[in-house]
């Protein structure tokens, strides 16, 4: 049997392997881009925010707490299927959110 | 007796056709992953470029806005006073101006980007119900549009039809062309 060069074959075989490896990290990689992006889509960071100012501001800049609250609920329910409350009594704000799929509640002294 | 010459050859060559197997695989598995994926990405990208500038348009801009509680998108929203007295008036040109600017200027020079938006504002009418009124757009849609939605609350003391103080939904569909 002829054994001579084994090390130039072995070598060859571990390149491939090195690069079948490689082809593995590509495809990981792509699904982590996705699977971020997904994960910041889905979570309403902004929203959240966006709606927590507005009702903290009718505490904090007056108004009619009950006709404005009532803005936000309806129009939240109507534009974004999202169910929001607030109550406000004094200077103490109840906030309820719900998408479906983030829940969130916080009660806050202005 | 069976000629055992060549064996290491024969490893050689099943290894080979099972990394090529299993790199085919790989590669076309990738591929139905790779579309979505960078959709993902570019959408992500859009919906965070389009509530930042809606945030920068409902930030006031120098004392006397900030005392008097308003910012430009506020002022773009509120009912002009040389307007007609019985009809809506928002500063449409204001808005188209201004996202536009916010929202394709990049690091290098202004209006270096082609990205379009169609905004409209959804409010409560006088009998409690909700309507909506179109702002501005930078282009007529066609339907065919890839776009994300960025939205804002923006509270508005005085538009035709509007007989109080309220919150009003700013919504703003973005997408590239």
């Amino acid at each position: 049997m002829n054994d001579s060069a084994q090390w130039i074959v072995l070598l060859g075989f571990l390149v491939s392997l090195s690069l079948f490896f490689l082809a593995l990290l590509i495809n990981q990689s792509t699904l982590v881009g996705q699977t971020t992006a997904e994960g910041v889509l889905e979570f309403p960071k902004n929203d959240i925010r966006d709606t927590r100012d507005a009702i903290i501001s009718i505490v904090s800049e007056g108004g009619d707490p009950d006709s404005l609250c009532d803005d936000i609920r309806k129009i939240s329910l109507e534009r974004k299927n999202t169910i929001v409350n607030c109550t406000i009594s004094g200077k103490t704000v109840v906030i309820h959110y719900n998408n479906g799929v983030t829940l969130y509640e916080e009660t806050v002294h202005v | 007796m069976v000629n055992d010459s060549g064996q290491l050859y024969t490893i050689e060559g099943l290894a080979a056709g099972l990394i090529m197997i299993a790199t085919a695989y790989i590669v076309l598995g990738s591929t139905i992953v790779y579309t979505p994926g960078d959709t993902h990405i570019a959408d992500m990208q859009l919906e965070t470029l389009g509530n930042d500038a809606l945030r920068m348009m409902d930030t006031p801009q120098n004392l006397s806005q900030a005392t008097g509680k308003s910012s430009p998108l506020t002022t773009i929203l509120t009912k002009t006073t040389s307007g007609s007295s019985d009809e809506v008036s928002f500063d449409g040109t204001t808005f188209h101006d201004k996202f536009s600017f916010y929202c394709n200027a990049t690091a290098v020079q202004q209006n270096d980007d082609n990205i379009q938006f169609y905004a409209n504002v959804t409010y409560r009418n006088t009998s409690g119900g909700l309507g909506q009124y179109f702002i501005n757009s930078s282009r007529n849609m066609t339907g065919r549009e890839h776009a994300v939605r960025v939205t804002k609350w923006v509270k508005v003391d005085e538009q035709e039809n509007w007989d109080r103080p309220q919150f009003v939904l700013v919504e703003v569909l973005l997408w590239r062309a």
